[in-house]
């Protein structure tokens, strides 16, 4: 099978140098062919009955954070907002 | 001996009965630290003002006759994907370089009500993807019994630290044998507890519906300890489980007089060293003369675990690091031209290789085409692989299996091949397939002093038991010994 690895890439927003694409491809490779060798099952599939989930209220929690606090991290504020490239020409 | 090479359930009676000080003990692993660290490089970041100031509060505490928890005043040191508030959690990638949590993760706040004294962040492979500790971002640590050799990983810097002595006890993650493995291979006791049994907010996710948080120490009972303080619902992750836990350290209890031991033949075939597979054979023995009885089982989907195994964590984590994108957080390329070109090259040079190729292994099996031949088979498989560790623990009570095909290996000798790698943990991915808990301890030390490691497995809940069994083999066998350094 043929792997695209610039498709793939793409899909993941990674950016694979040319001189990359080969090693890559190659190793894939090697990790399909592995997982190629898995058994076929004619199943289907369900929810696991021993396991079901309980979900919180809908219903809105106190703020736990300041909204400094979650900004301390960003790479780039300004005016209290985060700043990112140009989206709308 | 030196305070920094005793025990937290020792060391727990000594503060309690004010015969030390905790400041004394953590000044006395500091300066283990200064002394060894070169050698190993266990740690990411020291904290060690924190930490002597945590120390002295609860001295003060006992001083006020405050009763406290078995560990208070104990150093411990945290795996760097777990979020601790106020101190850098990098997950060891070029990434998270300058990540500074506005919160703890539950585990966190449940050792910091616990008194305990954090040392310091741990070496890791890089968001917990790797077996060796060589993909960190900032630099592999070293095996304490022999600096040549990789500690294990991805909790590597977990496993090492306490084998090294540089911490007392620590936590790690377990997402297909990231305790486990580098316990093993270090010497040390590691458990991975059961799927929800730890409550996972704030552990930076690889693949949700595998990774556990787990305790490491030198001895069962520590590690029981640890446990103890960290097992319990959490209202913040949805799939913690709604139970209450024993105080598994009081509880121990060494008989294991009717226990039915499975040995599945799946775990000892040819890819096993042959003295990794007689140690744990032998082991097994012990464990049957004090009491237990023995029975061949057969496992017969394990071949296939390690190829479920990798679908369904490479497909989680390129969903889960979709969220690093130079934005909110962590690293940003410095040139680029518009919005996906900035998420390109940041994420293109904050990953390493080993991150970039799981996030495209994920991609790829969840991409159109792709999803029924991959995923979905995967996810089937999973819950074939359930179902045959279900039935058989209708018969026994533990499994017992190597952690690892062989003792640790040398640096850079695996690093250009992934599937080699990956092979490292075939005896440990099936157990987080299916949320099982397992611990490894230490049952032998092969003719160059490299440890061997026994895995037992249990029913899901049944920690208890496996911590048992663990202590009883320990408590006849001998488990931790310290390197030379």
């Amino acid at each position: 099978m043929n792997i695209d690895i610039k498709h793939i890439a793409k899909l993941a927003r990674l950016h694979i140098e040319d001189d990359q694409l080969e090693k890559f491809e190659s190793e894939m490779q090697n990790i399909v062919d592995m997982v190629e060798k898995m058994p076929d099952i004619e199943d289907e599939m369900t929810l696991d009955p021993s396991n079901p989930m309980r979900l919180r209220e809908d219903k809105a929690v106190q703020d736990k954070f300041t909204r400094q606090e979650l900004m301390q991290n960003a790479p780039q504020v300004k005016a209290g907002c985060l700043v990112v490239p140009k989206t709308v020409e | 001996m030196e305070l920094f090479e005793r025990n937290a359930c020792d060391l727990s009676e000594m503060i309690k009965s004010r015969k030390i000080s905790s400041k004394e003990l953590t000044e006395s692993v500091f300066g283990r630290i200064k002394a060894v660290e070169g050698k190993v490089d266990a740690y990411l970041t020291l904290d060690k003002e924190n930490a002597l100031k945590k120390a002295e509060e609860v001295d003060a505490k006992i001083a006020a006759g405050e009763e406290l928890s078995p560990l208070a005043g104990i150093p411990m040191g945290i795996k760097d994907n777990i979020s601790t508030k106020g101190l850098k959690t990098t997950c060891a990638s070029k990434m998270l370089y300058n990540y500074v949590p506005p919160f703890n993760a539950t585990v966190m706040n449940k050792l910091e009500s616990n008194d305990v004294v954090v040392t310091g962040k741990l070496n890791m492979d890089e968001f917990a993807m790797g077996s060796s500790t060589e993909n960190s971002h900032f630099k592999p640590t070293r095996n304490p019994f022999d600096t040549d050799r990789i500690p294990g990983g991805s909790s590597g810097g977990s496993a090492a630290a306490v084998a090294a002595c540089e911490a007392i006890v620590s936590l790690g993650s377990d997402t297909g044998g990231s305790i486990r493995q580098p316990a093993s291979y270090c010497g040390v006791v590691g458990l991975k507890p059961t799927y929800g049994s730890v409550s996972r907010y704030g552990l930076v996710a690889f693949a949700s519906s595998l990774d556990q948080i787990g305790p490491l120490g030198r001895c069962v009972k520590d590690v029981a300890m640890v446990q103890s303080a960290i097992a319990g619902h959490d209202r913040y992750d949805a799939t913690s489980a709604y139970r209450e836990y024993p105080d598994f350290s009081a509880a121990l209890n060494a008989d294991v007089k009717g226990l039915k031991i499975g040995v599945p033949k799946e775990y000892f075939g040819d890819g096993i060293d042959p003295f990794v597979k007689q140690s744990v054979m032998n082991a097994v023995k012990e464990l049957e003369r004090l009491g237990a009885t023995v029975k061949e089982i057969s496992l017969p989907s394990t071949d296939y675990a390690l190829s479920s195994y990798y679908i369904i964590s490479s497909a989680e984590a390129s969903s889960n690091l979709a969220r690093f994108d130079g934005v909110r957080y962590g690293f940003r390329a410095e040139d680029y031209d518009g919005l996906v070109d900035m998420y390109e090259r940041s994420r293109s040079e904050g990953f390493g290789d080993e991150v970039k190729r799981r996030i495209m292994l994920g991609t790829f099996v969840l991409s159109s085409g792709f999803y029924d031949a991959y995923y979905k088979k995967a996810k089937l498989l999973q819950r074939r692989i359930q179902q045959e560790f279900s039935d058989q623990f209708a018969d026994v009570d533990i499994i017992a299996t190597p952690t690892v095909p062989t003792t640790a290996f040398k640096i850079g000798q695996n690093t250009d091949d992934p599937l080699k790698m990956y092979a490292t943990d075939i005896c440990t991915v099936t157990v987080n397939i299916a949320g099982l808990p397992a611990i490894s301890i230490p049952c032998a030390y092969d003719d160059k002093g490299l440890p061997v490691g026994i895995q037992l497995i249990g029913g899901k809940f049944t920690e208890q038991r496996l911590l048992n069994s663990a202590y009883a083999f320990e408590q006849l066998v001998g488990g931790f010994k310290k390197p030379q350094l």
